[in-house]
C-alpha cells in the first residue's frame, strides 16, 4: 500500500509539473500536428488510400512524438541536482521508476489520442468497427514503449550528449512493438474481425510486462550516483 | 619469487600472461582461417543449385555465430558485473562487444554479397538480416554510451544495462521479424543453412569455419581485454602521480 502511495507521489509530482507548465505535452502536440501536415504534402494521395498507410503513420508519429517527450523525463530534475533530492526520498528505486513510467504513460496517451483525432480529421479515416479496441491496441503498445523509453531516457540523461542518444538506443528495441502494433491497427482500420488481432494484443501485452519488469529491476543501477 | 626492494629487479609488465595466451590463440586462429580458406577455395565441392556463391556461407555462418556468442558473453558478464562490481567482468564485456561488432559487420557484408547473387539484391528484409542489423545497432548504442560518459564507473553501469536489455530483446525481435515475413510471401530461397542437408565435406568445412572464427575471436578478445587492463592500470598510475 505504501509502495503504491510512493509510486503515485512520484507520478503525481511529474503530472502536476506538466499540468502547470504544459511544456512536454505542448511540444509533443505541436510536433505531431505538424508531422500530420507534412505527411499530407509528402504522400501522393492519388497513389495510396489513407486507410492503407494510416496505421504506419499513426505508430511512427506516436513513437517520434513520444520519444521527444520521454527524453525530457529527467531533464528538469537534472537542473540544480534536484534528482538527488528525489533519490533521497524513502521510495524504493523501482517505485520511482514505475512512477516515472506512469506519468510518462499518461502524457503519451494524451498525445496518442490527439494523433488519432487529428489524423482522423486530416486524412478522413474511418475508425473501423472497434474503435475502443483500436485505442486499446495503441495503449498496450504504448505501455511497452514508455517502459523501455523511460529506462533509456535515464541512461541517456546520464551521458554527456544527453537526449541525442535516446533514439539510437531505443528504436532498435521497439521493432516488436512496431510490427505487432501496426499490423493490429491496420487490420482494425480496415474492419477485420477481432480474433485476428488477439494474438498481436497478447504479444504487445507480454512486451509491456517484460519491459516494466526489466526496467524496474535495472533502473537502480542507472541512477546509482 | 622476486624480493621486494631488490635493486634493479625486473617488474613483470602488466597483463603479460593474458598477452601470451592471446598471441598463441590468435596465431592458432589465423592458421585455422588460412586452412578454412584453402578448404573453401580448393577442397570443398561446389554446391549443386547455388553454385560457387554458396562458398561464402563458410565465412558468413561462423562470423554470425561468433557475433551472437560475443553478445551472449557481453550480456552475461555485464549482468554479473552489476552484481559483483568486478572490473574484470566489465573489461571482458567491452572486449566481447568490440569483437562482436567486428564479426557482425563481417556477417552483414558477406550476407549482402551473397544476397546480391542469390536474391539479386544487396539488401532484403530477411529475418536474419534484419536481426543482424538491429544487433549491430544495439552494439553501437553500447559504445556510444561508453564514449559519451565522463565518469568511467557510470559508463560501465549504463552500458551494462544496455547489453542486458539488448540481450533480452533479441529473441523478441527475432520472433517478431520471423512473423512479419510470414505475412508477406517471398520467393522461396533454398535453405542450405541447415547442417542436416549438408554433404560431409561441406559439414566438415563449416565445422572448421566455426572453430577458426571462435578461436580467432577468443584471441582478439584476449588482446582487447589486455589492452583495456593496461589502459586502466595506466590511468590509475597517472592519477596517483598527479595526486
Amino acid at each position: 500500500m505504501i509502495y503504491l502511495r510512493q509510486l503515485w507521489a512520484i507520478a503525481w509530482k511529474d503530472l502536476l509539473i506538466e499540468l502547470r507548465s504544459r511544456e512536454r505535452v505542448g511540444s509533443m502536440a505541436g510536433f505531431t500536428a505538424l508531422v500530420g501536415v507534412l505527411f499530407n504534402f509528402a504522400i501522393d494521395w492519388t497513389a495510396v488510400r489513407p486507410d492503407e498507410i494510416a496505421s504506419a503513420l499513426i505508430w511512427v508519429t506516436v513513437i517520434f512524438g513520444g520519444t521527444l517527450g520521454l527524453g525530457r523525463t529527467f531533464e528538469l530534475e537534472a537542473q540544480d541536482e534536484a534528482f538527488q533530492g528525489v533519490l533521497l526520498t524513502p521510495a524504493p528505486r523501482d517505485a520511482l521508476f514505475l512512477g516515472k513510467v506512469l506519468s510518462n504513460y499518461v502524457i503519451v496517451l494524451v498525445v496518442t489520442l490527439l494523433v488519432l483525432g487529428l489524423f482522423g480529421l486530416f486524412f478522413a479515416l474511418d475508425w473501423g468497427d472497434h474503435p475502443i479496441v483500436l485505442v486499446g491496441t495503441l495503449a498496450l503498445g504504448g505501455l511497452g514503449f514508455v517502459a523501455v523509453g523511460t529506462l533509456f531516457s535515464a541512461v541517456s540523461s546520464g551521458t554527456a550528449i544527453g537526449q541525442t542518444l535516446l533514439p539510437v538506443l531505443l528504436f532498435p528495441l521497439l521493432v516488436p512493438v512496431v510490427i505487432y502494433g501496426t499490423s493490429a491497427t491496420g487490420r482494425l482500420l480496415v474492419g477485420r474481425p477481432l480474433d485476428e488481432v488477439e494474438g498481436n494484443l497478447r504479444i504487445l501485452g507480454a512486451f509491456a510486462l517484460v519491459a516494466l519488469a526489466v526496467g524496474a529491476t535495472l533502473f537502480r543501477y542507472v541512477v546509482e550516483d | 619469487m622476486e624480493i621486494a626492494g631488490e635493486r634493479g629487479r625486473k617488474r613483470r609488465p602488466v597483463g603479460s600472461g593474458i598477452r601470451w595466451t592471446s598471441v598463441v590463440t590468435t596465431l592458432l586462429g589465423v592458421a585455422l582461417i588460412v586452412l578454412l580458406h584453402w578448404m573453401v577455395f580448393f577442397w570443398v565441392n561446389t554446391e549443386a543449385t547455388m553454385g560457387i556463391v554458396q562458398r561464402i556461407f563458410y565465412v558468413h555462418v561462423p562470423a554470425m555465430w561468433v557475433a551472437f556468442l560475443a553478445f551472449g558473453i557481453a550480456a552475461l558478464s555485464s549482468a554479473v558485473y552489476l552484481w559483483l562490481r568486478d572490473e574484470r567482468l566489465d573489461m571482458a564485456a567491452v572486449a566481447a562487444c568490440e569483437g562482436g561488432m567486428l564479426f557482425t559487420t563481417v556477417g552483414l557484408i558477406t550476407g549482402s554479397l551473397w544476397g546480391k547473387i542469390a536474391w539479386g539484391t544487396y539488401w532484403e528484409w530477411d529475418p536474419r538480416l534484419t536481426l543482424t542489423l538491429l544487433l549491430w545497432f544495439i552494439y553501437l548504442g553500447y559504445f556510444m554510451v561508453r564514449a559519451a560518459t565522463e565518469n568511467p564507473e557510470r559508463g560501465r553501469r549504463l552500458s551494462a544495462v544496455i547489453a542486458i536489455v539488448g540481450a533480452l530483446d533479441i529473441p523478441l525481435i527475432h520472433v517478431s521479424v520471423l512473423w512479419f515475413r510470414s505475412l508477406h510471401p517471398q520467393p522461396v530461397v533454398l535453405d542450405t543453412r541447415q547442417p542436416m542437408n549438408l554433404d560431409s565435406d561441406m559439414l566438415l568445412t563449416l565445422m572448421i569455419g566455426l572453430l577458426a572464427f571462435t578461436v580467432l575471436f577468443l584471441g582478439v578478445m584476449g588482446f582487447r581485454y589486455g589492452l583495456e587492463r593496461s589502459r586502466r592500470t595506466l590511468d590509475i598510475r597517472l592519477a596517483r602521480r598527479m595526486a
